[in-house]
């Protein structure tokens, strides 16, 4: 279980994040939801370890991880899919998998890759910045498959993506969810991420605005978050 | 084929030894993204430790090879790492002023504590072994190949095949991803520097006892590695193998096909192999194959503060008056020390022009301006080539000469400039680098240049002259340069006025260029090459410009500074000694990037404050070298070590110098491009903000679309 408490955070231009608290409990989806600039992504960087908290506290399974590199919350099952493509352009995409999978487990990761995402077989010894767009996104979303995670963080991963990819993608989190890992989804695609969630956290200008069961989000309650500033 | 051998055995020795040199040098760049150009100096001194432990302590060979490996290869490694890790995110043009001062720190350092003079360290390995023919192959030569061949496979292998060894190649691409993936960044980057260290120590203590210990010698041939590197592209661990040993055959063979010559130039040919490997491969391998490591993850340089208007012309009027003063307020003797000064501010003006302005770095600016020197010392004594139809043996006058000194260089700062119309911004300091040693060993002692006995006289206007007897003339030769508009500069006042004058000149062209058109261009290309070039925008005239623009007056800058002396030397050490280039990027580099006062602070750190105490002691000479290379590395890395930042959380608050105020600031200037506003909006370039887990920060958009200092350009905002 990844829990955030009281996390006040943000960088030397200013606060970003205050007093948010979020839990994401074993085997659930939790959606984190809000317009840009609410601090969703600087909320996963905080999970994730690549970003120090100014307070507040960052529990993985009841331990204390707070300010812990990214390395180490890494193996204490924290991944972080981070917004973009997170892929390493210069290597191959056999070496990125290396990379995603744990010492000494890169044969059985290269096969459970190849078979959840074939095209990454086909594609072993291609470098990954000369895939496409959505395999780069599936070599990126790999790293959730092989890197024996607890709770996954995935910050817009069908972003720039066309809809028949991003469909794609959201079978792929289906699968991790029916696997029972815990994920920590922001999306832009907000149906879909209500769908898949069980839980949902909506963020405002860093604080949390709503949080409850994804039956309980009202078109009001996403309209007021997004549009709020327009309305007012 | 016996004689065949004779080179080939020596050659595929020297060459493991080069690819180890090499194989360091590729390694720490491809894991930190920064080219490290003291990696010669590194060499040099292990070898130098080594020496000491092994000759003047008297301990067994393989004690002293380990204390000098621990020290420079492992403790150095260590402390690389920490300075990679701090320049992880600066401008390429910082690593360079931080690497280039790093080597100009370490030689002064070795030639301070250990003398200028060559040290012997001795045959250490065996030299006896089996004779193949007329060949002995001793054994130490056999160990030092196959050390040298198991090493770099087991390297190959180590970082081609296993996790921490593609994590190496990955650490560049993205720190904070490899972090995410169960990998400490800093780890890998601190095996690589001491691997990389490591090997540059092993290499120049295996050459030691073939060339002796000479930071100078030492520092030149493990550059032999640059070639090799250039040859795998500077990421291909094979191929930097298998050109490393090609050089080391081709060096050892090659002297053989120019016995016969008398020309200067082929003879140098040999030992200038590593450079031209390296020119070759700039000039002929397709650019997409030569992109920079780790410029993803750069901040752009941080604009000098803006001043008031009335601040910069009290400025400027206040070091003119300073200027004319000077022959009034010091001792007579000091006037030369002060002219050359001059000379010198004009080269600094022509390199700040094109580092901080356009982004562009030379590492062979001596080389620009020994040509002017000579150039303007042969036209004003020995006159026009006598061939030259209308104007044949004729004598210029000393500006016309001193015009055409710099309009000489130009098309050698054209030619440099090829690399920089194709490659990335390392590649241009690497490529510039190998040239000015190119120039000194090739052609500085040719007739055309210094000659044979490596001095050219300079008379000053209005003064008679002695040409000494070279190679090429047999019979000294009197003469008299006539004054300009009939005044002589004979005396030091006089000549001292005359300097003035030609800089004031430069430094108005350099402003003028920067309010120019031209001068938002040269700015939005080193903002962004490629958003110039969608606004049809010709970069590669761009880069030409201003490199033939920068060597011009360089040209100049190198006959002003003759005049002072009346004669100038292309001896090694000398004024134009390519380590001097190297020198003044590191000066330039912590005297600010101001397009006059840096200049000018930089021509009077290296040239005027040497006269003074307690910069005259013997001592503070002696280690000038390293202050100027620590104050290099300071700045460079001034921004990530967040003092500022510390400081302010300790309720300290640094004093700040007025900002300018109000949009209708003169075009150019100073001022900081609308696009340089939106990017440190998005990206915050904070000096003091530094995080070696975070990435450049993204905070609130701004507001509207920006445009792009190529569009002020282009659209005449500030034509």
């Amino acid at each position: 279980m990844l829990e955030l408490k009281n996390i006040t955070a943000g960088y030397d231009t200013g606060r970003v994040l205050s007093d948010v608290s979020i839990t994401v409990p074993d085997n659930a989806t939790v959606a984190l939801l809000g317009p840009n600039g609410a601090g969703k992504t600087t909320l996963l960087r905080v999970a994730s370890g690549l970003l120090k908290p100014y307070s507040g506290e960052v529990l993985v399974d009841g331990a204390d991880m707070t300010g812990k590199p990214p390395y180490k919350m890494s193996r204490a099952g924290v991944i972080h899919v981070p917004e973009g493509r997170g892929v390493f352009p210069s290597l191959t995409v056999s070496e990125n998998i290396l990379l995603q999978a744990a010492a000494g487990e890169f044969k059985a990761a290269f096969k459970t890759a190849t078979k959840t995402f074939p095209v990454l077989g086909k594609r072993s010894n291609q470098i990954a910045k000369t895939l496409s767009g959505g395999e780069q996104q599936m070599l990126a979303l790999n790293h959730a498959y092989v890197g024996e995670p607890t709770v996954v963080l995935l910050d817009e991963v069908s972003m720039g993506l066309a809809p028949k990819i991003v469909a794609e993608i959201f079978s792929y989190l289906s699968d991790l969810k029916s696997k029972g890992v815990a994920q920590l989804l922001v999306e832009q695609y907000v149906g879909q991420a209500l769908k898949m969630a069980d839980y949902v956290y909506v963020l405002n200008r860093g604080r949390i605005t709503f949080e409850g069961v994804p039956e309980d989000v009202s078109e009001e309650t996403i309209m007021t978050s997004y549009l709020g500033s327009l309305a007012q | 084929m016996e004689s065949f051998l004779n080179y080939f055995i020596p050659g595929i020795t020297d060459g493991s030894v080069y690819a180890l040199a090499a194989l360091g040098l590729v390694l720490t760049y491809k894991t930190s993204g920064v080219f490290n150009f003291a990696h010669g100096a590194t060499a040099a001194a292990a070898a130098y430790l080594f020496y000491q432990g092994y000759v003047e302590w008297n301990w067994p060979w393989p004690l002293a090879f380990l204390f000098s490996l621990v020290i420079v290869g492992v403790f150095g490694g260590l402390v690389m790492a920490q300075l990679a890790r701090l320049l992880s995110t600066a401008p390429t043009v910082m690593t360079v002023v931080a690497t280039v001062g790093l080597l100009v720190l370490i030689s002064s350092l070795m030639t301070a504590i250990f003398g200028a003079s060559d040290k012997k360290s001795g045959d250490f390995l065996p030299t006896r072994g089996p004779r193949v023919g007329d060949v002995t192959i001793s054994y130490g030569e056999m160990m030092i190949t196959a050390f040298g061949i198991v090493t770099a496979i087991s390297l190959m292998l180590f970082f081609g095949r296993t996790r921490l060894g593609r994590a190496t190649t990955a650490v560049v691409d993205d720190p904070h991803l490899l972090s995410l993936a169960k990998i400490n960044p800093d780890a890998v980057r601190r095996l690589s520097w001491i691997v990389g260290s490591s090997f540059a120590s092993i290499s120049g203590m295996l050459l030691a006892p073939k060339l002796g210990v000479s930071i100078g010698v030492l520092v030149l041939i493990v550059i032999a590695a640059y070639g090799a590197a250039a040859v795998g592209l500077f990421q291909n661990l094979t191929w930097t193998l298998l050109g490393a040993f090609a050089i080391g055959v081709l060096i050892n063979y090659s002297p053989r096909w120019f016995d016969n010559t008398d020309s200067y130039f082929l003879k140098s040919i040999p030992r200038n192999i590593p450079f031209l490997v390296l020119l070759l491969v700039f000039m002929v391998v397709p650019a997409r194959h030569l992109t920079e490591r780790g410029v993803r993850n750069v901040r752009p340089l941080k604009p000098p503060r803006d001043l008031p208007k009335l601040w910069n012309a009290a400025g400027l009027a206040a070091l003119l008056v300073a200027a004319i003063l000077v022959p009034q307020v010091v001792a007579d003797y000091n006037i030369t020390v002060y002219a050359a000064a001059l000379g010198f501010t004009i080269i600094f003006l022509s390199l700040g022009m094109l580092i901080w302005t356009s982004g562009q770095i030379s590492l062979c600016h001596m080389g620009f301006a020994a040509l002017g020197a000579t150039t303007a010392g042969k036209l004003t004594t020995v006159g026009f080539w006598h061939w030259l139809p209308g104007i044949g043996g004729h004598h210029p006058s000393w500006p016309l000469a001193v015009f055409l000194a710099g309009l000489i260089v130009v098309p050698m700062g054209a030619i440099v400039a090829i690399p920089a119309i194709r490659l990335a911004g390392i590649y241009v300091a690497i490529a510039t680098f190998g040239f000015g040693i190119l120039l000194e060993q090739s052609f500085y002692l040719a007739p055309v240049m210094f000659d044979s006995g490596a001095l050219v006289q300079n008379p000053r206007p209005g003064t008679d002259y002695t040409l000494p007897t070279t190679a090429h003339r047999l019979t000294t030769v009197d003469g008299h340069l006539g004054g300009v508009f009939g005044i002589s500069f004979e005396s030091d006042k006089r000549y001292y006025y005359l300097a003035l004058m030609v800089t004031v000149l430069m430094a108005v062209i350099v402003l003028l260029i920067r309010r120019a058109r031209l001068g938002t261009l040269l700015r939005a290309l080193a903002d962004s090459p490629t958003a110039l070039e969608t606004h049809a925008a010709n970069t590669t005239v761009m880069r030409v410009s201003v490199f033939a623009l920068s060597a011009f007056m360089a040209g100049v800058g190198g006959a002003v500074v003759a005049g002072a002396t009346q004669n100038a030397s292309g001896a090694p050490g000398g004024t134009f000694d390519y380590t001097v280039s190297l020198i003044f990027v590191a000066v330039l580099g912590f005297c600010g990037r101001r397009p006059i006062l840096s200049p000018v602070l930089a021509a009077v750190a290296y040239q005027v404050l040497k006269i003074y105490s307690p910069f005259d002691k013997q001592w503070a000479i002696e280690y000038r070298g390293v202050a100027f290379g620590a104050l290099a590395i300071l700045v460079a890395i001034w921004p990530a070590l967040k003092i500022g930042e510390s400081l302010k959380q300790r309720g300290i608050n640094l004093p700040t110098l007025p900002r300018s105020t109000g949009p209708a600031e003169p075009a150019g200037g100073h001022r900081m491009s609308r696009s340089r506003r939106a990017a440190s909006a998005e990206f915050v370039d904070d000096p003091n903000d530094f995080d070696p887990w975070d990435r450049p920060r993204r905070t609130a958009e701004p507001e509207g679309p920006p445009p792009s200092a190529t569009a002020e350009a282009l659209d005449g905002t500030h034509a």
